[in-house]
């Protein structure tokens, strides 16, 4: 190379870098021009001037002639954030399954799309169409995602869209359910709409005889007595007459206040009829009356309004269950729980919920088999619970959860503790063995009352609590996982708060055992690949599924359990476990809400895995395969762990765990 | 075809040129020109407007050029070019290189402007003055082609404000600076394209026809 052509190189450089400058001054310009667009409009006029520089830098503007496909499940992975500048777009569902409670969406100058796929970088669930002659300000993904780390105002609007996202899905969930079930009433609407509006009403004065006359002339079983001020006081039915008046030889002269059943049960008229028939479920009542909100009486629902449609309904099934006399009876019943459970699920009522009802009718079917065994052993006069642990102390019951239950008991003075023991062991073995036949399988890792380790006297567990607390060895952080989420399922509960007060009076002094417990909950994590959505090679021998459990809600659990412990909260069950801990935490309300969200999605997802994908008779599992979830669950699969996520990384923050 | 190019950029640099600027030309000369058979969607085009210090080409100043191109279908930020001469007060070396930029940047791209004899006439004669360059490019023209491509909004040479409120774009209030005017002829100009696709005129090569002639049709008709 020639002096002459170097020098001739670098001279031609000094007219190369007046380009790029020239270039950047262009750049700028448009820059500018965009960013007077941005301004007017949400979420833009809120980032920060920075942010909007960045976006506006890398906006390219394209245009789109009415009638054009701008981006759709056939063009593949999507490349770019579009906001619209001008004109019109409409979004339509593609497919046959409508995944988001809109069908056709229409979109204009300021609104952008498609915010879940781009940040999902995934194909479009939807088909975007210019309706006008359109301009949008296209941004290429990689400089999206790259603002959505950079700007929290932007991030917090892309979040939102995908929670909305999140809340239409689960809505959506539930239609494809009922559209499986026969039921289409919902159990979501309010009691105002539901059962008699005009019920038959007695003043407490009425002689008896005056009030059969007017069930009779009515046609109808009961009455609701009530004073002038329309406020109930009480509910008279047929069976009442047979136990209250004839056999217990009342004259028909006296009032019908002395026969009725005294403080009925009453709901406002805004309390939904889930409400109605999970308070049937709880105390075994067969009416729930309607007030206004003055509490005037304003109608009556009936357990047949309720269930009318349904093949089984739920006072049956708590009547078979308090009436079964054998096995038999009750695994019947454990199959119209789980069927009832489904119609439940199918008419829209959410994760959180079901799992509780789910529990409160196992925890009758499992009271019950307690109680039919008590006729074979005598503990009269001696104090003792049944407690159930894991999930089922949680009141997070899926739809197949086996057993993980224990006794403890007090030895009264003189009394001999192994004597004692031998005979709750031989008790809790039948106990065991009928749970089984209803339907609870056997806990594979025996941790069931037959088991010494978990038969225990009220001093034994406190030390075997201390004991792990003071020890967090890697096997008592498992147990404390499963065995700190107890509660009396029969017996005398006293016994289980005094276990209460004490593990969470061990915690506090203990700081070490819950940053044990936090680096413990840490060691799995969410599924969530770098490069691909989803790991779903964790499992062996379940190559392409994610065990939803184990790295889904268990993360959740784990976490909310620590929180619990941490801040006193006596609850078991997660959700309360991390509403009640977030107050005493001053974790702000929406973060908290969008981790509720997400484990509710994971829960929903469960349940509807093992219904629908169960073979009947079986236990279902929780593996899924992501790839056959619908595009908007992929996505909102993905968010809920990234929550899982989230709750994870404050949990190492608050624990200084590395 | 290389005869051609030699007879469309001929000539060569003022020996009172900076080094840097001549050697840069010599680049520029000695490059090949882009092919204009591909379709809209793969072709490169620049879109150009300038400043000027009167309507006169031959005896008013070139002020300012801003430009930006439109490919695969959008208007590029990372490819815009803006230039103000008139912050240089007599720095002519400085004028020689920002206009040997230019002519880098728009890499003999078909250019797409409002109007040619205007636009056209003042870079024309500060490249001849000033850089030596008989400056023949491949034009598009809006001015004449918007009536020929959308005779259904107006029939015949009209103000470009015409054409953006035809077209219902936001413009914004006051006086638009030569970036956001090449901006508004660059949307136009997607429109527009749209429109000749559906008239089968899907290249460079036919759309620079088309310029051509609906301005030879106009003047003579």
């Amino acid at each position: 190379m020639t002096t002459q052509q170097q020098s001739g190189q670098e001279q031609q450089q000094a007219v190369g870098h007046v380009e790029m400058s020239l270039r950047q001054d262009g750049r700028a310009r448009m820059a500018s021009n965009t960013q007077a667009f941005l301004r007017n409009h949400a979420p833009f006029n809120k980032m920060q001037p920075d942010a909007l520089q960045r976006f506006a830098e890398k906006a390219q503007i394209v245009f789109y002639a009415a009638g054009s496909e701008i981006v759709g499940p056939d063009s593949g992975k999507v490349r770019y954030f579009y906001l619209i500048e001008s004109g019109k777009v409409q979004a339509r569902q593609a497919g046959e399954v409508t995944v988001t409670e809109y069908s056709i969406l229409s979109l204009g100058a300021g609104e952008s799309f498609p915010i879940g796929a781009v940040t999902a970088g995934r194909p479009s669930t939807n088909v975007y169409t210019a309706v006008e002659d359109t301009f949008c300000y296209q941004l290429p993904a990689e400089d999206f995602l790259a603002l959505l780390t950079s700007s929290p105002e932007f991030n917090l609007f892309c979040t939102r869209y995908i929670a909305s996202l999140l809340d239409q899905s689960r809505r959506q969930l539930q239609l494809q359910f009922s559209q499986r079930a026969s039921e289409q009433q919902t159990l979501n609407s309010p009691l105002a709409g539901i059962g008699s509006r005009s019920p038959v009403t007695v003043s407490p004065e009425t002689p008896l005889r005056a009030a059969l006359e007017t069930m009779s002339k009515a046609g109808v079983g009961s009455l609701v007595v009530a004073g002038d001020d329309r406020k109930a006081v009480g509910v008279f039915t047929r069976s009442d007459l047979l136990d209250r008046v004839v056999l217990a030889d009342l004259p028909l002269t006296a009032p019908v206040s002395q026969a009725m059943s005294p403080s009925p049960f009453m709901l406002e008229e805004h309390a939904t009829a889930y409400d109605a028939m999970f308070a049937m479920a709880t105390h075994g009542i067969r009416h729930v009356l309607v007030t206004d909100a003055e509490g005037k009486l304003t109608g009556v629902v009936s357990e047949r309004d309720l269930f009318s449609l349904q093949r089984v309904g739920l006072r049956q099934i708590r009547q078979a269950i308090d009436g079964a006399s054998d096995v038999a009876a009750l695994q019947q019943a454990a199959a119209d729980v789980r069927q009832l459970s489904f119609n439940m699920l199918a008419q829209g009522v959410g994760a959180e919920q079901l799992t509780q009802f789910i529990s409160a009718l196992n925890d009758a079917l499992t009271r019950r088999v307690i109680q039919l065994n008590l006729e074979n052993h005598n503990f009269d006069g001696i104090e003792w619970a049944w407690l159930a642990f894991g999930s089922e102390g949680r009141d997070e019951q899926t739809f197949s959860t086996d057993q993980d239950n224990g006794i403890v008991f007090q030895v009264p003075e003189g009394a001999s503790v192994e004597d004692l023991k031998k005979r709750f062991l031989a008790y809790a073995l039948d106990v065991n063995n009928d749970l089984d036949r209803c339907g609870f399988p056997l806990c594979k890792g025996n941790i069931m009352a037959s088991n010494p380790q978990w038969c225990l006297t009220l001093e034994e567990w406190k030390d075997q609590f201390s004991n792990w607390i003071r020890m967090p060895q890697p096997d008592a952080l498992l147990n404390a996982t499963i065995f700190f989420d107890f509660r009396a399922l029969y017996g005398k509960s006293e016994l289980a708060d005094a276990m209460r007060r004490h593990l969470l009076a061990q915690t506090a002094s203990n700081p070490m055992f819950l940053r044990a417990m936090a680096k413990n909950a840490l060691d799995v994590e969410p599924p969530l690949g770098k490069i691909r959505d989803f790991l779903t090679d964790l499992e062996p021998g379940h190559p392409g599924k994610i065990d939803l459990k184990k790295y889904g809600s268990r993360i959740f659990v784990d976490v909310a359990r620590i929180y619990a412990m941490a801040s006193g909260v006596h609850n078991t069950n997660s959700i309360q476990r991390l509403r009640l801990a977030a107050q005493r935490l001053s974790i702000r309300s929406d973060e908290i809400n969008a981790v509720l969200e997400g484990l509710n999605f994971i829960q929903l997802l469960r349940l509807q895995h093992q219904y629908l994908e169960g073979e009947p008779g079986t236990q279902g599992d929780n593996l899924i395969d992501p790839d056959t979830l619908n595009e908007l669950d992929r996505r909102i699969l993905k968010e809920s762990f990234r929550q899982a996520r989230k709750i994870q990384t404050r949990l190492k923050l608050d624990y200084q765990v590395q | 075809m290389l005869g051609l190019k030699k007879f469309l950029f001929r000539g060569s640099a003022p020996a009172s040129l900076p080094g840097d600027v001549r050697a840069s030309l010599d680049v520029w000369r000695d490059s090949t020109s882009p092919s204009l058979t591909d379709l809209h969607f793969h072709t490169r085009y620049v879109v150009v407007d300038i400043v000027s210090s009167g309507p006169n080409p031959d005896s008013d100043q070139l002020l300012g050029i801003a430009a930006s191109s439109v490919w695969k279908g959008a208007i590029q930020p990372d490819d815009t070019f803006y230039v103000d001469f008139s912050t240089l007060d007599g720095e002519g070396a400085a004028v020689d290189r920002q206009l040997t930029a230019f002519l880098l940047f728009a890499a003999k791209a078909p250019l797409v402007t409002y109007h040619i004899p205007y636009v056209g006439g003042f870079l024309q004669r500060a490249l001849k003055e000033r850089l030596g360059v008989d400056f023949q490019p491949q034009w598009v023209d809006l001015a004449w082609l918007l009536p020929s491509m959308f005779e259904d909004k107006g029939d015949s040479v009209m103000p470009l404000d015409h054409w953006i409120d035809v077209f219902g774009l936001d413009a914004g209030t006051g006086r638009r600076d030569a970036m956001a005017n090449t901006l508004l002829l660059a949307r136009i100009f997607q429109m527009l394209m749209v429109r000749a696709v559906g008239k089968q005129i899907d290249t460079a090569a036919q759309l620079i026809d088309e310029s051509r002639a609906s301005s030879f049709l106009r003047r003579t008709h």
